[in-house]
């Protein structure tokens, strides 16, 4: 794919995010977009609701959970409490004409407790191909 | 001349009394679209402990308590807790041990205790206990030692 491509992509993707809020864990959670290019782009923002910096991952699953080859940037980073940053996820549709896909922010739990507990927020996105 | 006068300046008064007064109105529009959101919170972490015949290893079991997360939503998401699967024992326990992660909530919307992914249709705020129970089998028992486990609390 072209760089203008990628372009093209992230920027259909961008309307998908209309408002950043503080404190939202990740937003959009729903979103569909259209492609000129053999990959989809969507924009999301995940936000950290305590007053401690945390870490934070970004992966991408297809409908059964399974990870999906995207390019996350960043795919992982040190979040501000209460801030949140944006993060571009460029999918492939791997010759798919349509594509739907969880993007997930996930937090690294607090260490040294005996249960820890992961708090995983997905979105489901659905990319349309367009020729 | 005089009654031409008169007559005119009655006519430039009916005139004005014909005209009246335009305001002018128009209507401002506001739009807003909220689309599904979702807040997790961890609050605290929770605690296992071991029954009396050493086959469970429970946040269920006295003196055991259940993790705390809050989660606040706009409704129209699903909640639910994956299979656990990062876990460390101590090296003394070599048997096989059987994780399920249940939760429940109260607050805006209340759910019994499950381990199924469920519906969060209500908006508000609710607190999420999430509980894990290890089991044994068999002959099997907890052995003395550290053990530790995570579970993923998921909105969807």
């Amino acid at each position: 794919m072209t760089k203008l491509g990628i372009l093209i992509a992230a920027a259909v993707a961008g309307g998908l995010a209309p408002f950043q809020a503080a404190a939202q864990s990740m937003t959009p959670m729903r979103g569909e977009v259209s492609s000129f290019t053999d990959a989809f782009a969507v924009r999301v923002f995940p936000g950290n609701p305590y007053d401690k910096r945390i870490r934070v991952e970004v992966h991408v699953y297809d409908q059964d959970f399974q990870p999906v080859a995207a390019e996350i940037s960043p795919g992982a980073f040190l979040l501000a409490g209460q801030a949140s940053r944006p993060v571009l996820v460029v999918v492939p549709f791997d010759g798919a004409a349509d594509r739907k896909v969880r993007i997930c922010t996930e937090s690294i739990p607090f260490p040294g407790e005996q249960t820890q507990i992961r708090a995983q927020i997905c979105g489901k996105f659905f990319g349309h191909r367009r020729f | 001349m005089k009654f031409a006068r008169a007559a005119m300046a009655a006519g430039l008064l009916v005139g004005c009394a014909c005209q009246t007064a335009s305001a002018t109105t128009g209507n401002v529009l506001f739009n807003g679209s909220i689309t599904a959101t979702c807040t997790l919170t961890v609050n605290s972490n929770g605690t296992m402990t071991v029954s009396s015949n050493l086959q469970s290893l429970s946040s269920h079991n006295a003196g055991g308590s259940a993790g705390s997360v809050q989660v606040d939503t706009t409704g129209g998401v699903q909640l639910s807790v994956d299979p656990v699967t990062t876990t460390t024992v101590p090296a003394s326990d070599v048997t096989t041990t059987t994780w399920t992660p249940t939760f429940a909530t109260t607050g805006a919307q209340t759910i019994a205790e499950t381990g199924t992914a469920t519906a969060l249709t209500v908006p508000g705020t609710s607190t999420i206990a999430v509980n894990l129970a290890g089991t044994k089998s068999g002959t099997d028992r907890f052995s003395a030692g550290s053990y530790q486990a995570t579970v993923t609390v998921g909105c969807e």
